[in-house]
Formats: structure tokens, sequence, C-alpha cells
């Protein structure tokens, strides 16, 4: 039988760097299976796809489509040969309506030039209905929830009569039920007679989707395996080359416990927005303690993350710190006053992509390198040397950031404001695409800040994460407190019940914080 | 060490990377220089000859081109600050014609002082043009107002009302032209290279791409423009005052404007005639824009723009073109260099 991919003796070095992403590696898809990748970060997943996608060019090797061998140059050639592709940030048009968005490139015409609406609506309603898919053609994309804008993407391929579908991470932006509805669509269309890629790297995952696992280290395929026939463990020390234990160490705490950041009845609201972004919003964040805040996306966890580092001012309530009223305080202000602050966004808020390495790294401790106005070179020189030491960064001081990879750019985010902090230090999201090794490193780290008597504020949509790292949970729905789960109460809840307090369908009583 | 030192051997090679759109667009205006001269001219050959060669064939053409990029390379460093900062300066015109007329009549209302009235006039016209772009800064800051818009509209403004100042009450009656009175001798800067107009500007000029070079490189304050113009989320994250960075590099742009009028004035022109400077602002924005917002760039991308305003002024004196085929060429230039994709030749291409 033929297979549906057949990609031979691929190798791909990076210009300039002289990184080989791709060191002669073999892929086989077969019809109607699901395959997911799966590797470290870095390992060359995400450019193997590419070279599959016509985005890279390959400096050796072969593919063949359904049999035939055939050169890959350009995404739209890729399309002709029924290769889809899914992409981790998502490229749609907010203000167009679904079907739009699905038809753009390869618009439906009347009379040669005209853009013709309703056949596009027909059209498009039509693959949303074969596939089960429940999005509406008519809404526009901006008002979809993520997990519906990446149905969106899908849609847009499949009405491309794509028969094999690349999806790259596309797990990491949605919910647990997201997740789960997603893996529903994806059978779904392998039953349909589509041959699926999916590039992960959560194990689990790739026991509940995939037919089989193909395994990249550093450039290299390690092999595939049937899904059946390799455990998680397994998985995981093929990925690593090692075997890495999952669980976290955790020490009790006996330093002092004083209240460091506090936050009163703080409600964020804007105008023409009926609902609160924030409603009465309070809880106290203690020395020694990491206090997890978990909540499905749209309920105010970004909120409260634009609040802690002073992009969003509050309408009403009162934060203090350490006694101090900073109710009101910006950013500038917020981290004169120490706070330490890795973001979710690493990317358009934590770094500027075409600074150096080290020119990212000073900007909250900038004015310790000055002297008399001017810079310090040489010792901004000695610290980047060391932290990038430290934190087994692999970049060098020069480097546009930019050319770093997304869990090397993290690392030196988080270099920089563990260095800077002080008492406190808020952590959104912050291993939100980092493999296992550079994520155990995260989580390391934050313990160490913790057992050092810091209060550290953790938001992340990763349930086990918050529940392996967190002394005490607060969870959000629609922008207000409806549960705090204390220390003796995290040793007995499930995943299931977090999720009903998430979902709305369960809260605590009485006052909350 | 060695690791600097191979970031040395690379320098040439990634300086050579960078200037190859810079490059790839003066080939091409050239080339539409040559193909105009083939085309207007009964001469071509003779047109060319003057036009490529005239402005190096003596000192007097070499110095007048060289002093014709002095406020070119004021207004290219300018520009240059705002970009950094993410900020667009389109006043150019208006503030440097601005700094230009505060300066002069500044040096003549200041006279008795002497020398500290001409740096005192040389400050004032530098901080006309400043306030000007800043209000465009300011607006931008407090409403959000395009600084692109503003700063534009603005000059238009003030190019107007400098030019009845110089017609009404400020003209010189003693003279023919439009034009405010002379200033004082003592004043004036030293002529450098006889019999040309090049004047000790120059030296200015110089000195003040050096100290633009250490700021944004050296400075706290550079560096948090620098940081701010990259990625003004990151910058804010980073505790550094978005309101102050809408506004300073604006002023700072402006002033740089400003002080380059003065210098045409002090170092060529002496008086302020109605619209000397038409131009010198546009120009200074293609230069800054040929330079990639680079200090040090901006002298050649000056010289390179002055040569082809001098070579036209040669080839009209001594062939049968007219003086426009200069401002071809430059258009040429301009529209080029503000095509992205060519500037974008040869530079490295971000690996995600």
């Amino acid at each position: 039988m033929e297979h549906a991919v057949e990609m031979r003796g691929i190798v791909k070095i990076y210009p300039g760097t002289g990184l080989r992403a791709n060191d002669g590696v073999d892929l086989l898809l077969q019809k109607n299976e699901i395959l997911c990748l799966a590797g470290e970060n870095g390992a060359g997943k995400t450019t193997l796809m590419k070279v599959l996608y016509g985005l890279e060019r390959p400096d050796s090797g072969t593919i063949s489509i359904m049999g035939t061998q055939t050169p890959i140059h350009s995404p739209l050639e890729a399309n002709r040969l029924g290769i889809g592709m899914v992409h981790q940030h998502f490229m749609l048009v907010d203000e167009f309506t679904v079907a739009q968005n699905v038809v753009m490139g390869k618009e439906p015409r009347r009379h040669r030039f005209t853009y013709d609406l309703v056949t596009t609506e027909k059209q498009v309603a039509e693959v949303i209905d074969t596939h089960h898919f429940s999005i509406d053609p008519n809404k526009p994309v901006g008002k979809l929830t993520v997990g519906q804008k990446q149905q969106v993407e899908i849609v847009k391929m499949l009405y491309r009569n794509v028969d094999i579908l690349i999806l790259d991470e596309p797990t990491a932006v949605l919910t647990e039920q997201e997740i789960e509805s997603l893996f529903v669509t994806l059978r779904a269309l392998a039953a349909h007679g589509t041959s699926l890629i999916l590039i992960t790297h959560k194990l689990h995952e790739i026991k509940a989707i995939s037919d089989r696992v193909a395994i990249m280290r550093q450039g290299k395929m390690v092999g595939d395996y049937s899904t059946a026939s390799v455990d998680e463990r397994e998985i995981s020390r093929l990925m690593m080359g090692e075997s890495v234990s999952l669980s976290i160490d955790k020490k009790p705490y006996n330093g002092e416990k004083r209240p460091v950041l506090r936050f009163d009845d703080v409600s964020v609201v804007r105008r023409n927005q009926e609902r609160p972004l924030l409603n009465k919003v309070s809880f106290t964040a203690h020395s020694g303690e990491i206090l997890g805040f978990a909540g499905v996306g749209g309920n105010g966890l970004g909120v409260l993350e634009a609040v802690l580092g002073g992009f969003l001012p509050i309408t009403e309530g009162t934060i203090t710190h350490n006694g101090e009223d900073i109710s009101h305080d910006d950013s500038a202000d917020l981290r004169r006053n120490g706070l330490a602050f890795v973001p979710a966004d690493r990317l358009s808020v934590g770094s500027a992509l075409s600074a150096t390495v080290a020119e990212n790294l000073i900007i909250a401790s900038r004015k310790s390198y000055v002297n008399h106005g001017v810079m310090g070179k040489k010792r901004i020189e000695e610290r980047t040397r060391t932290l990038l030491d430290t934190y087994s960064v692999k970049g060098r001081s020069h480097m546009p950031m930019g050319t770093l990879s997304g869990g090397n750019i993290q690392k030196v985010i988080l270099a920089r404001e563990m260095e800077q902090y002080r008492d406190h230090i808020v952590f959104s999201e912050p291993t939100w695409g980092l493999d296992i090794a550079s994520s155990l490193f995260v989580y390391e780290k934050m313990l160490e800040l913790r057992d050092n008597g810091a209060a550290v504020i953790l938001i992340s949509s990763n349930l086990d994460e918050i529940l392996a790292l967190s002394d005490r949970i607060i969870i959000f729905y629609r922008g207000t407190v409806v549960a705090l789960l204390e220390a003796k109460e995290l040793k007995q809840v499930t995943k299931e019940e977090m999720g009903a307090y998430m979902l709305g369908l369960k809260r605590q009583e009485g006052p909350n914080g | 060490m060695g690791e600097e030192r191979k970031r040395m051997r690379f320098l040439p090679a990634k300086l050579a990377r960078n200037s190859v759109g810079a490059l790839v667009i003066l080939a091409i205006a050239l080339g539409v220089l040559v193909i105009l001269s083939l085309l207007l001219s009964k001469t071509p050959g003779k047109t060319l000859r003057y036009f490529f060669l005239g402005p190096l064939q003596n000192t007097y053409y070499f110095g007048n081109m060289v002093n014709t990029a002095i406020p070119l390379i004021f207004g290219g460093l300018g520009i240059s600050l705002a970009m950094r900062a993410g900020s667009f300066n389109l006043g150019g015109e208006g503030q440097l014609y601005g700094g230009a007329f505060v300066a002069t009549i500044s040096a003549l209302a200041f006279a008795p002082l002497g020398f500290l009235g001409g740096v005192l006039a040389l400050f004032l016209g530098a901080m006309t043009g400043g306030v000007l772009a800043g209000i465009s800064g300011v607006l931008r800051m407090k409403w959000n107002t395009s600084e692109l818009i503003s700063s534009f509209l603005l000059s238009n403004a003030v190019v107007l009302i400098v030019s009845y100042l110089i017609a009404g009450p400020f003209m010189d009656p003693e003279t023919n032209l439009i034009a405010t009175g002379k200033i004082p001798e003592s004043l004036r800067f030293m002529r450098i290279l006889e019999p040309s107009n090049l004047s000790a500007g120059l030296y200015f000029a110089l000195i003040a791409v050096l100290l633009v070079y250490l700021y944004l490189q050296k400075t706290r304050s550079g560096y948090e423009l620098r940081m701010f113009g990259m990625n003004p989320m990151f910058a804010k994250y980073g505790g550094i005052s978005v309101h102050w960075y809408r506004v300073w590099p604006m002023f700072l742009s402006g002033a740089f404007y400003g002080l380059g009028g003065g210098m045409a004035i002090f170092g060529t022109y002496y008086a302020c005639m109605k619209e000397f400077s038409v131009g010198m602002g546009w120009n200074g924005l293609a230069v800054a824009l040929i330079a990639g917002f680079k200090p040090v760039a901006v002298i050649p991308a000056a010289l390179f723009f002055a040569y082809i305003e001098s070579g036209a002024r040669n080839a009209m004196l001594h062939s049968d073109v007219t003086f426009e085929i200069a401002s071809i060429v430059q258009a040429v230039v301009f529209f080029l260099v503000t095509s992205s994709v060519l500037q974008q030749i040869g530079k490295k291409r971000r690996v995600l």
C-alpha cells in the first residue's frame, strides 16, 4: 500500500547558525491514521513539517505524496497536493465572518470577477455540516472562542479538499473541554479518510489521540511506534534520551508567613461592557507560598495578569503591597517597588525580539548598570554571561533575541525576572510551549523562590501544573473568585471537581478570598 | 576574547549584507539617471560626464557638494532618532525652516553678545524645531493622535507663517531679496575649503553624528528609547515611561532639524531667505531611510544625496539638461527606499 506521505533523508540546515534542524529524517504517514510527531523544543518537529508544507526548502532528501515523488516549493503547491497545515497561531481576520475567512484566497466567483457571498456561505455551511462542526458560518470570527477559531482553521483546510492535515501544537491554547472536542473532531476526520499529523509534546495527548507516534530528538528521528505498544514513561524516555520523573518534590515551608500582596474587592469595569472584567476580587498572597490561579480562558485570568503587571487600571477596590497602597501604580511604579513578572505573552510583552539577549536581560535592572547616564557595557556583558550560564540558555549575549528558540527565550525572561525579584513574583503560563526538561527547570526555580520566602503568584491554564505546585488555589469564573482551595483541601480535590468550578457549575459558599 | 575577535571579523560581511538593499536602490536610481540623460539630452555623454564627475572635478564643486550634505546630516539624524523610537516625524520642512528663521533673527538680536549670542541663537533655533515636533509628540501621548499626520500639517502651516514673517515684518529693506537681514560676520562659520562654500558646520555635523551614536548605544536614555521603538509593550512592561518616549524622541528629532536649519544659515546663507530650505526636510527623511536609521550611515547617505544634487547642477551648467533631473533621481530614490522589500534584501531572515 502506498503511503500518504513518505519523507526520506530530509536535511535542513539553517544558514547563519549552521544548525542542523533536520538531520536525515525519515517520516511515514499512512492513510487514515493519526500520527503524533513528538519531541522536545528544538527537536526539529516544526521544521520537518514546514518542509512538508513548502515553507522551508530542505537541503537534501525527497518527499512522496500518495506514492508520487514531488518537490514542494510553497504552501500553495502543498494545498494543491492535498496537504494542509493549521498553525499554532491563528491566521484569521476577526472582522470577517467564518465563511469569509474560510474561503479567503479561494473565493467562489460569479462572472469571474465578483465575490459570490451566497455560494461562499452555502459551500462553507456544507463543509461544516459534513464534518459535524458546531460553528455558525455567518458569525464574525472575532466573536468566537479560541476553540472555535481553531475549528475555523481546520474548516479552512477541509474547504481546500485537503486529505493530509498537519496541526502544530493544536492543544496549546485550548481548555480541557475544548481539547476533548477537538479530539472527537480529529477522530471523525480520520474516519472520513483524512490522514493527520499532530505536533505535540504532551504525553497523555499522544496516548489519547494517536495511532502511531514518531519521536524526534535533536534533529534526528528516534523512531516510530504504534501508540498502543509504548507507555507514557517510555515515550518520555525516548524524547528526553533519559528517564525523568514527572513528580515534583515539595518541602513544607517553615519560615515566616506574612501578607505581601493583597487585593480588596478589586473590580475592573470597562465602558460599553455589561459584565465587569474583574468583579470584587479579594485575596492575599503570603510569603513562602505559591498561590495558584486557575480558570477557563476569558474568565478574568488575563485581566488579573494585566492588573498585576500595571497594564490595566482598576476601577474599584484597593491593592496593597507590604501595607502600602499601590492601587493606581503603573508598570514603572510597580517595577520600582520590586515587581518581578513573567508574562504569558513572552514574544510581544516579555521581550523585544530584534534587541540583543543582553538588552533583553537588563530591561528591569537597567538603572543598576548606569554611571552618570552611561551604561556599563562590560558589567552588562559579564552579568549576561553569568545569567545565560546559570539558566543554561543556548544563546550568546549579542545575538538578537528573535534568533533563539521559544524555550530559550522563556529562559532569558525567567532569568531576568527571577534575578529582579524582591518579595513577590508573578508567573503567567510559565511553561506554555516548553518541553519537559525546561518545565521542570522552571518548577524547580519557582519552588526555590518559595522556599526562600517569596510570594509566588502562578496563573496557569495547565491544571496539572497548578495542582502540583500550588499551596493554595483560587479559581476564577466570569471575573469573580468562585473557589479558594486551602492546602488541606488540595489533597483531595480532583481535576473533575476543579473543572466544575471553572465552568461555573459549582461555587464555594460564603465570602471568598 | 576569541569570541570578540570572531565578531570583528564578521563585521565587514555583516555590513555588506545590511547595505545590499541600499546599494541596489542607488544602482536603480543611477540607472534611471542614465536612461533620462539618453532620452532628454542631445549630448548624453557630456551630460553624464558632468553629472558623475562634475562634483569631484575641483575643490570648489567638491566643497559645495559636501556643504549641501550638512543640513541633510542633521535632518537625517533627527529622523533617525524619531524612527528608532517608533515615531514618525514628517514635519522636517517646517522644523528646519522655522529653526533657521528663529536662529537668524536671534543672531541679529543678540549680535551685541558676540560669540555667546551665536550659541544662544543656534540653541533657540534648535528649540524651535524641537517644540514644533514635540507638540505632535504630546498630542500622540495625550490623545493618541497620529504624529505622522499632525507633524506634517503643523509643518505646512509653519512654512507659510515663516514665509510671511520673512516677507513682512522681518524683511531687510536694503536688499532686493525676500530675506531677513544678514547675521553679523563675527558669527559666520569659517570657510574650511576655499574657494568653496564648505563651512566649519561640517565639523558640527560630524560631532552631532558621533553624539547621536553615543547617545543611542551607550546611554540609559538611548537604550530606553531603542527598546521603546522596538517593542513599546516590552518597554512599558520593563518599567520605561511610555509618555516620555512619545514626546522626547519627537522633540530631539525636531531639535536636530532646527539646528540643521541654523547651521545652514550660519555656514552658508547668512540670511534667512524665503523658502531657501524647500526640500531639505524631505531629503533628510530620504537620507535617514537610506541609512536605515543608523546615525553613522547617515553620513554616506547624505553625501550621496548631495552628490546627485550637485551633479545635476553641474550637468545643467555645462550641458543641456535642467535641474529637475536631480529631483527625478531623488524622487526615485525616495520611492524605492520606502519599499521595505528592497530594504530587507540580504538581511537575515528571522529563524523562529
